[in-house]
């Protein structure tokens, strides 16, 4: 998932504060470790957090993943509304809104939000990507009421005050000139999405905005984009931590309940258009001293196309270029052909999803080479497809370390709220595992057929140093 | 004892207490927070060493070596070494930082045997296979050009090697350098690196003492006796002034810093208060209210201390339109100003030590996160009971006490400064 992060720049400065480089501890495990998963120590039919689930009267969704490991919570409050519910010629509403919600309500004075987390101890953030905006707290469990009493009202009534409004909008901009302006790579990503999807399509639209648009935004489009999205059937409240059911059901109906109902919305995303808008992206940039490859299959997502092959797009890629031992690696990092290379897929989404293809090459060895390379790999996995074995270690490894997400309590809030907002059910995540084991070589290989064979809206692009 | 906020009543805090064990075997001293209420285990290790053992023109040496540790080990070619780890979710990694060479990893309790046996067989029998020395090569080559495309870490290179010229912290693997290390050379920092003497060991979550006890020995013991090499600390960064990077782009990327007090001096969580208010606490520091809230000049500046070698810098980054680079340069140097000579509010002292001891517990939710505080405490030295102590010396703390620690290392005056971009005015 792509997503801004309100503090974005101030993890950066907390990373570039370590003397020179090289990882600490914990990043360098949070390599070694990416993610998924499996689910050996429970039994086939047990949940991975056991969440409890409930609706308030005003259609306010509550989740609650109960972790008793210290006195801790986490409060993390979804809105199913994001980039890609940006009206047209109005990229950036929701992200700026986002920036925005920070700024009071009416018990709350303008900036007093982060200086209260603060005080009581606790941390606090927000991020916004194309499907939901989230904001979230932890702290100690004892002050899980204050937390949900200070976001409930916001959620009613953002005091946006007009006087700070134009201090932020420079604000994002500058977001805008330090996460994608000031980076090669970031510019070469936007343009690839816009080039591929259209600059006006929703998945085509930078999440942040185009810079004129930005500027076009009025305090009154903020104002309508909260009275229309921030609706609590049209929001999930997950909780994870030291907190009992029964607590929870209390506190939710004392400080979300009060908040007025209106009506939810079901979102349509427009669908993908028929072909990539040009299906060859080359980009010169002086300030890129290494060329890098991207390719880009519109797909089924969990929501979108032929849902079946969700699972099996996800176990696809992990065959075809999921690090060491999987065949893109042995073809082009163990060749020597590139330094990395891989496949990834964008799937939990709302709408199309994507099916990513990327090589950076060795120094010396040409563009069309590694094109060449990747499509034989291409070419042979769709002539004689993947195998069994492939198959079992796959899933092996995306579900060996599925328990793991119970290590912290960032894990469960993010990938209930995640699936909920998109119009999952709780299961989605609570069996996923499960669901992953059961997928077949007849899936795999279909789902290859589909995404890689006969291609839809798909585009090839390649970022090179030198002048534009 | 209650109080009301925002209408809300909030019980007195429960207090909060992790007791550390101390575990001893072989020789080796471990550290363990246990906890059994998720089957996870971390374990993290370190030596003294790291970037301060590359020989003068081996610059990146340390972080190849450490890479190639799980690049295959004993019959486990680079991908079978991979298999076995992730066919158990295992994630196992090394490290080298400017003063210390690092190894963890966090696994499911089902497959602590086989995280502890892949473990010790990247430390005790290496492969450093010609063909992933090569790709290890290639991705720090990667890496080393890839760095001087963004102009934050230009900036952050820029200001290292010009506060310090004749350390290692000043040195940047290049791919001159790079390009010149052998499989012999990484053999030799291996070998130097690598002991059974100086190690510092923690873990965290669900393993009890006995079990550490033995997880020691069979990780350590192997290792040939000895410690690593002695490190020579850099002494003071040179106050340069300022230095210039011209690089194409909307904004201008600054790296500011200076000496702060060293973390054995009595004023050390005087000095860490006093560098919260002013920049490091996040959107109440008095640098983001007055920079970025009022004046909307940045999506954000921070600014910390870090330590290496015993000593501490503090150093803070922030980016900013070309035009207004000089106003900002103003603000943080006047805001380093008025810390130092009036020091803080008695709210914003109150504000302070209310996060930093109130956020204790949120350090536990994570055995990484918690197997990374315990090395972090051990590596600078501390004794066990420093962390249950620390709540009471920080409300101990007096306004006075954190404007003397402000005096005594912020100086506007001689804050050093890196910019990379096209600033106007500076």
């Amino acid at each position: 998932m792509t997503t801004l992060t309100r503090r974005t720049a101030l993890k950066g400065a907390a990373a570039s504060l370590a003397l020179p480089a090289l990882a600490t501890p914990s990043e360098a495990l949070a390599q070694a470790a990416t993610p998924p998963p499996r689910a050996t120590s429970r039994g086939p039919d047990q949940p991975l957090f056991g969440a409890v689930t409930w609706t308030l009267d005003n259609g306010l969704r509550v989740v609650l993943a109960e972790n008793r490991r210290a006195p801790v919570a986490a409060h993390y409050l979804f809105v199913a509304a994001g980039s890609g519910e940006d009206p047209a010629g109005k990229s950036g509403i929701a992200h700026y809104l986002e920036h925005m919600m920070f700024k009071g309500s009416p018990n709350v004075p303008s900036g007093a939000f982060s200086r209260v987390v603060a005080r009581e101890g606790g941390q606090d953030n927000a991020f916004t990507s194309r499907d939901m905006t989230a904001y979230f707290q932890t702290v100690e469990a004892s002050r899980l009421p204050l937390m949900m009493r200070l976001e409930a009202d916001r959620l009613a009534a953002p005091l946006m005050p007009p006087d700070e409004y134009e201090a932020e909008r420079s604000v994002v901009l500058e977001e805008r000139r330090q996460v994608v302006e000031s980076n090669p790579r970031s510019r070469f990503r936007e343009d690839f999405d816009a080039t591929m999807w259209g600059p006006q399509h929703w998945r085509g639209r930078p999440i942040i905005g185009w810079e004129n648009e930005i500027r076009a935004i009025t305090r009154q489009d903020m104002i309508d984009f909260h009275a229309r999205w921030y609706a609590p059937a049209n929001c999930t409240l997950v909780v994870a931590g030291d907190v009992r059911e029964a607590d929870l059901r209390r506190w939710a109906e004392e400080f979300y309940g009060p908040v007025p109902a209106r009506p939810a919305l079901t979102r349509d995303r427009a669908a993908p258009p028929e072909a990539a808008g040009e299906a060859r992206l080359i980009r010169r940039d002086a300030g890129v001293r290494e060329p890098s490859f991207l390719r880009a299959f519109a797909a089924p997502s969990a929501t979108w196309g032929d849902r079946s092959l969700h699972d099996a797009l996800d176990v696809l890629a992990h065959l075809l270029g999921g690090g060491t031992g999987s065949r893109i690696h042995k073809a082009l990092v163990e060749e020597g052909l590139a330094v990395g290379a891989g496949a990834s897929y964008s799937g939990q989404v709302l709408g199309v999803g994507s099916f990513f293809l990327y090589a950076t090459p060795r120094p010396g060895v040409s563009t069309d080479r590694i094109e060449q390379a990747l499509n034989a790999v291409l070419s042979e996995l769709l002539d004689s497809g993947a195998t069994e074995a492939e198959l079992r270690r796959s899933i092996r490894q995306e579900t060996a370390g599925a328990l793991l997400a119970l290590d912290g309590l960032g894990a469960a809030p993010r990938m209930l709220g995640g699936a909920l907002s998109i119009g999952l059910p709780l299961d989605a995540v609570e069996y996923w595992p499960q669901r992953l084991a059961s997928v077949t070589l007849d899936q795999v290989n279909a789902a290859a057929r589909q995404v890689l064979g006969t291609p839809g809206a798909n585009m090839a692009g390649w970022l090179l140093p030198g002048d534009a | 004892m209650s109080e009301t906020q925002f209408g809300v009543t909030l019980p007195a805090r429960r207090g909060f207490s992790v007791p550390i064990q101390v575990i001893e075997a072989g020789g080796v001293t471990a550290w363990l927070v246990e906890d059994h209420s998720v089957p996870v285990v971390s374990v993290a290790w370190s030596w003294a060493g790291g970037q301060a053992l590359e020989p003068e023109g081996r610059e990146g040496l340390a972080g190849m070596a450490a890479s190639l540790l799980t690049e295959g080990a004993g019959d486990l070619r680079a991908t079978a070494f991979s298999d076995a780890l992730s066919d158990e979710g295992i994630g196992l990694g090394f490290s080298a930082r400017a003063d210390v060479f690092e190894g963890s990893f966090r696994t499911l309790t089902d497959a602590l045997p086989q995280a502890v046996a892949l473990a010790r067989l990247a430390m005790t029998a290496p492969r450093l296979d010609e063909d992933a020395v090569a790709r290890v090569r290639a991705r720090a080559l990667l890496a080393a050009r890839q760095q001087t495309e963004s102009p934050g870490a230009v900036a952050r290179r820029a200001f290292w090697e010009t506060a310090f010229p004749r350390s290692s912290l000043g040195r940047a693997a290049t791919p001159e350098t790079i390009n010149t290390i052998t499989t012999g050379d990484i053999r030799a920092a291996l070998d130097a690196q690598i002991h059974r003497g100086g190690v510092q060991v923690v873990a965290a979550g669900a393993l009890d003492a006995a079990g550490l006890r033995a997880l020691l020995g069979e990780l350590f013991s192997a290792l040939p006796a000895g410690t690593p090499p002695a490190l020579t600390p850099p002494g003071p960064m040179e106050m340069f002034g300022k230095v210039l990077r011209p690089m194409p782009g909307p904004q201008s990327h600054m790296v500011f810093g200076q000496d702060a007090l060293p973390p054995t001096d009595p004023d050390w969580e005087a000095s860490q208060v006093a560098i919260r208010i002013l920049a490091g606490g996040g959107f109440s520091s008095r640098l983001m209210r007055t920079i970025r809230e009022e004046r909307g000049l940045t999506y954000g500046i921070g600014a910390g201390l870090s330590v290496a070698f015993g000593q501490a810098l503090v150093q803070g980054v922030v980016s900013t339109e070309n035009a207004r680079a000089s106003e900002v340069w103003r603000l943080v140097r006047e805001g380093w100003t008025d810390m130092a000579q009036a020091g803080p509010t008695e709210e914003e002292l109150r504000d302070a030590v209310a996060f930093l001891a109130g956020s204790l517990p949120l350090q536990f939710t994570d055995s990484r996160r918690t197997a990374s505080l315990l090395l972090g405490l051990r590596q600078t030295g501390r004794a066990p009971e420093w962390l249950a102590g620390r709540p009471a010396r920080l409300a101990a703390l007096t306004r006075a006490d954190v404007a003397r620690a402000g005096r005594r290392f912020l100086r506007a005056n001689t804050l050093a400064l890196a910019v990379a971009g096209q600033p106007l005015g500076l």
